[in-house]
């Protein structure tokens, strides 16, 4: 079977990646390239905690082939702080408790931002809308939704 | 507990993990890889019981990539576990479930390991399989072990074939009880298996070293009993396995065990190479350590004027292949099915019994949910045929300080009342109407927060830095931060100033493990040890450094302060490590026993609860008759958790808790049929999401603890056990339906409804 | 799985594709079930022929007839202005298929062609007399969607033949339609009932000219209730015409039990959610006047 060359832009970066056709984009983004702030769970689309961003939209990385992302981008938890600045919606889920284990918390703030960013003025009902193909475990989404709401609350109050 | 200003603890402040888990450089064991690391996987049965008449690898040992396929051969032969040794690495002779493990093997890669075990030939020989409790329990049923009674187990335990072990509590005589009750009444409950739902599957990478020594980085919440059950396995020091825990993606007792450590640990050793073997959502699904299903038989006499007088009650674990945490189960259950009640005659049993399915385990409150549900249901039916308010029933009941738990204990700090009453009035539970198909159901209970010991080293690093040395692991609760601020608060510093090195049993002290609510509580009071012996170092020096007398000499703001000078907690450590090896200090923790009375119980692991909790939860929901969907409008928690140290994370726990136990109560369960799961898959395993979860409304109620860290008692399981209860007491509110059987889904109510099922426990 | 992945940058190139490989071939839009099918051993074609360069698949048409290319997302359905209207049905079933993450990848046609007979949106697509596009080596031809769909996952698509789009009619003025699904949970579920239903009113406005119901999730493909169809044929809306629609569906429907629901249940789910449905379009109507 033979390798794909693909060019894969990652946060912003261009990355020359050599892969069998079957790896997915989550193979790739933590085996090959050593990202694994994108996490790895039920691999069929049902938990989201391998959530990142293809094109501003949230995507599951375990049933998109690396081959599907050849010359789109890709945002990653790791892309979202700008120089050491935390996203707001980043520090939002420190400051309202938002975080307990953690494992699903990158692939629920990049369904945040992407949510975000196409309704900036979003009730918390649509907020649990937009998470619902996020699971938690460990929180019971409520303070997730909390730093959601307020982080939208707070960017809309900078615009 | 004198009263103090806090300045860290109590205090809700962010947690101290939070920055690297919101950007992505947090590590958890499924993330942890070591250069030209194996791909290790497991082969498992595809019979619940049955004889393997041959097991042939030499195919797939063959195939390319694959470096090696280990099986029973390649092993010692030692049955491992808990109280009761009954488990294997690998099935020999016989498997017991399906998943049961029977091989294992590690290739370069994930599609080599997978051809590997496609090409292991296995033929078995079916043997009749007990694929439930009542088949398990019937006389003449075949026996999941045969050869039980060779089995080494802890003396206490009571076992007997299928039943491996019954715990007893007896206290007065049940049979005057029942001619002194004006009405008794009889119910039977059953609730399914659930799964604890962490997110991050179990994982572990193991590596030798050139002396002999094997390194495991895993997410296991107790290392050092991984780090033991691995020397009894592989019948090598303990001091020759170092069991590492980089983050652990959540764990609700589902961790506590080996998992996949001891197929790490074996395919490194075979292949000379490192090993990652990581769990798929099928195999925690058939698998792994679940709640146990169970049946309950509950037989409960009352005056007419609601005082309860006797209870009997038997709770059947369906613990499934092997033991695991059922004995301990089978034991606190029956302190949960006596409940937070004054109730001077009892009798009650739990039952660990053995089927053809996975072996279970402990998921966060262990045998809490379903012996609750069969209380607190039971409850709400008495108190409605009597004609008495459930709350008002449940008040006439309940333990009070000085009261004596159901095996003699000593109950004081008792927070129930308040937490029923708060958690009613914030449910309006006296401006209930009738309303066709909407309903509020109420339920509480008590539970432990488990003893074991703690270790910790406490050290002030010479720019006034602190560090925090714990064997305990972080399995997302906060507990850590928790005791972080005890620390702070203790030394005068700010969290801020605290890091946490913690769970490697090389180089951190012992902890008993992040299980049973137990470790902010355990940590928080080894800190404060330690810092009691710290301060005595910091005053010696601050003594003579400020020439004052040790007597005079406190902690303030980051100093030592006496006598109107001060020299910082930073220049006493800098001084100390140019002269004296630097300012470290010990602190161990182990909780002081909970004194019972022994005659009370027979074949009991954990006869009393130690600094226990009280609880009160409440709901409001509707039901939709034509469908049976249940919609929450409003749940409440008020919970005595003696002390908040940090009242944010204790919420978190709240609702998460009370997530779980939604979950158990109205969608998830592991369906079995012919001793096969029908849905071991996230599809069609139904946990909630955000759109089935309502808002939780927590109320932290504090009665102090003797033992906790200014007075706290453990917070993370309650939350878990009242859920099911709460609900089919609403739902039958709403409805006039009673639901004996978890979880009460749309279909059970909407059948029910109908006449349809038995939604009873038949 | 391991096969050969190929990027045609044209429809030509892909329906030669197609013909080549044939049944050792699959195409791939968004992936969505084939990826998950494929680490699930079910499927293992030998060739995966990437749609994603292929130009003109990717639209809505909505000149005349509605034409929705074989690379429309399911999130483009959601957002599209003109589905808020008579066609807001197919925006309800659109808008609950897994969770946005799939939404913004999964096909409508690709959901089509898996043929699952729990899809959402397909049922809209049969009450709206959709047609399927197939092309292949000897042209096109365009497949009614009833006759499309001939069991659980299966299609009379043929080996190699790219389905490129899927075609229906908006309804008529005086129409209304509504979807609902019935679950364990409020999210992320494979549907244990849906159903869908378009309403025509006659010309006076007062009693149905046309009713079309479909369900999903109660018999071996995506099935239209026609019993409960030619029952509300020229009466008037009445709750108990509605009462006797859902009646007649859960008579008439085959549903199976396994373990998301018993045959039982999901019988008095259509019984329940077929005239929920079909006021919720009368409910529609009345506010449009």
């Amino acid at each position: 079977m033979s390798k794909l060359a693909l060019t894969l832009t990652i946060n912003g970066e261009r990355h020359e990646v050599h892969t069998e056709p079957h790896r997915t984009l989550l193979d790739v983004l933590r085996v090959d390239l050593g990202l694994t702030g994108t996490k790895e769970n039920c691999l069929e689309a049902e938990c989201g905690v391998c959530t990142v961003l293809l094109d501003g939209h949230a995507v599951n990385s375990c049933i998109l082939l690396a081959a599907q992302c050849a010359g789109r981008n890709v945002l990653t938890i790791e892309g979202l702080a700008r120089d050491g600045v935390l996203d707001p919606l980043q520090q939002a889920f420190i400051d309202h408790g938002a975080v307990q284990c953690g494992y699903c918390i990158p692939g629920m703030i990049l369904s945040a931002k992407a949510f975000l960013e196409e309704r900036p003025a979003a009730t918390e009902a649509e907020v649990r809308e937009a998470l619902a193909g996020n699971l938690c475990r460990c929180t019971g989404y409520q303070k997730i939704a909390d730093a959601v709401v307020n982080a939208a609350r707070a960017t809309a109050a900078q615009r | 507990m004198a009263a103090r200003t806090m300045r860290v603890v109590g205090k809700s402040l962010p947690r101290i993990d939070a920055p690297g888990k919101v950007t992505g450089t947090a590590v958890y064991a499924a993330d942890f890889a070591l250069p030209g690391m194996l791909v290790g996987k497991v082969f498992r049965s595809t019979e619940p019981h049955a004889r393997i008449v041959r097991l042939d690898v030499t195919r797939a040992r063959s195939l390319p990539g694959v470096r090696a396929v280990v099986t029973a051969a390649d092993v010692p032969d030692v049955r491992y576990g808990g109280g009761l040794k009954d488990e294997t690495v690998f099935a020999k002779g016989k498997v017991r479930y399906i998943g049961q493990p029977v091989a294992a093997v590690a290739a370069t890669t994930p599609e080599a390991a997978q051809a590997a075990l496609a090409a292991i030939e296995v033929v078995y020989e079916p043997l009749a399989a007990v694929l439930d409790l009542e088949a398990a329990l019937a006389p003449g049923a075949p026996l999941v072990h045969e050869e039980w009674a060779s089995y080494t187990a802890i003396p206490i335990l009571h076992r007997d074939g299928n039943v491996c072990n019954r715990a007893r509590i007896v206290v007065g005589d049940v049979d005057r009880g029942w001619e002194e009750a004006d009405r008794i009444f009889e119910h039977r409950f059953r609730t399914g298996m659930v799964h604890q739902g962490y997110t991050e599957p179990r994982a572990a990478v193991a590596q030798w070293d050139s002396s002999g020594t094997v390194t495991v980085w895993s997410n296991t919440q107790l290392p050092f009993e991984v780090q033991n059950t691995l020397a009894e396995i592989f019948q090598m020091p303990p001091s020759k396995i170092r069991v590492v825990v980089p983050g652990i993606g959540g764990g609700f007792g589902g961790k506590l065990r080996v998992g996949v450590e001891h197929f790490a640990v074996l395919l490194a050793r075979k292949t000379g190479r490192a090993v990652k073997v990581v769990t798929t959502s099928q195999e925690e699904l058939t698998a792994a350590y679940p709640r146990q299903g169970a049946v309950v038989e509950l037989k409960t006499g009352v005056t007419n004027d609601g005082r309860i007088v006797a209870k009997e009650g038997r709770i059947w674990f369906d613990t499934g292949a092997f033991a695991g945490s059922g004995p301990g189960v089978a034991s606190v259950a029956t302190l949960v099915l006596a409940g937070p009640y004054r109730i001077p005659n009892l009798r009650l049993e739990g039952f660990a019994v053995y089927t053809n399915k996975t072996n279970c385990g402990s998921y966060r409150a262990p045998s809490g949910p379903q012996s609750n549900f069969a209380v607190e249901s039971q409850m709400d039916i008495i108190a409605d045929a009597l004609g008495i308010d459930p709350l008002e029933f449940r008040l006439k009941n309940i333990v009070r300080d000085g009261d004596e738990g159901p095996t003699g204990q000593v109950l004081g700090a008792v927070g129930l009342e308040e937490c029923l009453r708060n958690a009613a009035a914030a449910i309006g539970w006296n401006e209930r109407r009738p309303e066709t198909w909407r309903g509020k159901g109420l339920a509480c209970g008590w539970w432990t927060t488990t003893g074991g010991s703690s270790g910790v080293y406490v050290k002030i690093n010479p720019d006034g830095t602190v560090a925090l040395n714990t064997g305990a692991a972080e399995i997302g609760t906060g507990a850590l931060t928790g005791a972080a601020q005890v620390l702070a608060e203790e030394l005068t510093v700010d969290l801020a100033d605290v890091s946490v090195v913690s769970a490697d049993t090389f180089s951190t002290p012992f902890d008993f493990g992040a299980q049973g609510s137990r470790t902010a509580f355990a940590v928080g009071n080894a800190c404060r040890a330690a810092v009691a012996d710290l301060k005595q170092r910091i005053f010696a020096l601050a003594a003579a450094q400020l020439s004052v007398e040790v007597e005079a000499c406190v902690l303030a703001e980051k100093h030592v302060v006496a006598d109107g000078k001060r020299v910082s907690l930073a220049e006493l450590a800098r001084m100390s490590q140019m002269t004296g090896g630097g300012l470290i200090a010990q602190g161990t923790f182990i909780a002081p026993p909970t004194a019972y009375d022994s005659k009370r119980v027979e074949g009991h692991v954990y006869p009393a609860f130690h600094s226990p909790s009280f609880h009160a939860h409440a709901v409001d929901l509707s039901v939709d008759p034509g469908t049976g969907d249940v919609t929450i409008h409003r749940y409440v928690v008020a919970q005595d958790v003696g002390f908040a140290m940090n009242p944010t994370y204790i919420e978190g726990q709240i609702e998460g808790g009370v997530a779980q136990g939604l979950g158990q109560a109205l969608s998830e369960e592991i369906v079995y049929e012919g001793g096969r799961v029908l849905n071991a898959n996230l599809t069609d395993y139904k946990m909630p999401t955000t759109l089935d979860m309502p808002r939780v409304e927590t109320i932290l109620v504090e009665h102090p603890s003797l033992a906790g860290p200014y007075g706290a008692k453990g917070v993370g399981e309650p939350p878990n056990i009242e859920p099911p209860a709460a609900v089919a007491n609403a739902v039958a509110a709403a409805t006039g339906l009673r639901v004996t059987v978890l979880p009460i889904t749309a279909e059970r109510i909407a059948l029910g409804l109908l006449g349809d099922v038995r939604a009873d426990g038949g | 799985m391991s096969f050969e992945y190929h990027e045609p940058t044209s429809l030509a190139e892909a329906v030669d594709m197609g013909a080549r490989f044939g049944a050792a071939g699959r195409f791939l839009a968004g992936g969505t079930d084939l990826i998950i099918q494929m680490r699930r051993g079910t499927v293992a074609p030998e060739h995966v022929v990437s749609l994603h360069r292929v130009p003109d698949l990717g639209a809505i048409d909505a000149n005349g007839d509605i034409q929705v290319g074989a690379l429309v997302a399911h999130r483009a359905i959601e957002r599209f202005p003109a589905f808020h209207g008579r066609l807001r049905a197919l925006v309800e079933a659109a808008e609950v298929v897994g969770g946005h993450q799939v939404r913004n990848v999964g096909t409508v046609v690709g959901n089509v062609v898996n043929a699952s007979p729990a899809a959402d949106v397909v049922p809209v697509l049969l009450t709206l007399g959709a047609t399927v596009v197939c092309v292949g080596a000897d042209g096109e031809r365009s497949v009614a969607l009833e006759e499309f769909l001939v069991g659980p996952g299966r299609t009379t698509r043929r080996p190699g033949e790219l389905v490129t789009a899927v075609r229906f009619a908006s309804p008529p003025e005086r129409s209304a339609s509504a979807f609902l699904k019935a679950g364990r949970r409020r999210a992320m579920e494979i549907s244990v009932v849906c159903v869908a239903a378009t309403v025509t009113l006659d010309a006076a406005g007062e009693r149905c000219e046309k009713a079309r119901v479909a369900l999903g999730a109660v018999a071996p493909t995506t099935w239209r209730a026609r019993e409960a169809e030619r029952g509300l044929q020229g009466r008037a809306m009445t709750p108990e015409a509605l009462h006797e629609a859902g009646r007649a569906a859960a008579a008439e429907c085959r549903p199976i039990s396994d373990v998301r629901a018993s045959a039982r249940y999901r019988r008095l789910l259509v019984e329940t959610l077929v005239p929920r449905a079909l006021a919720r379009c009368m409910e529609r109507l009345r506010n449009a006047r």
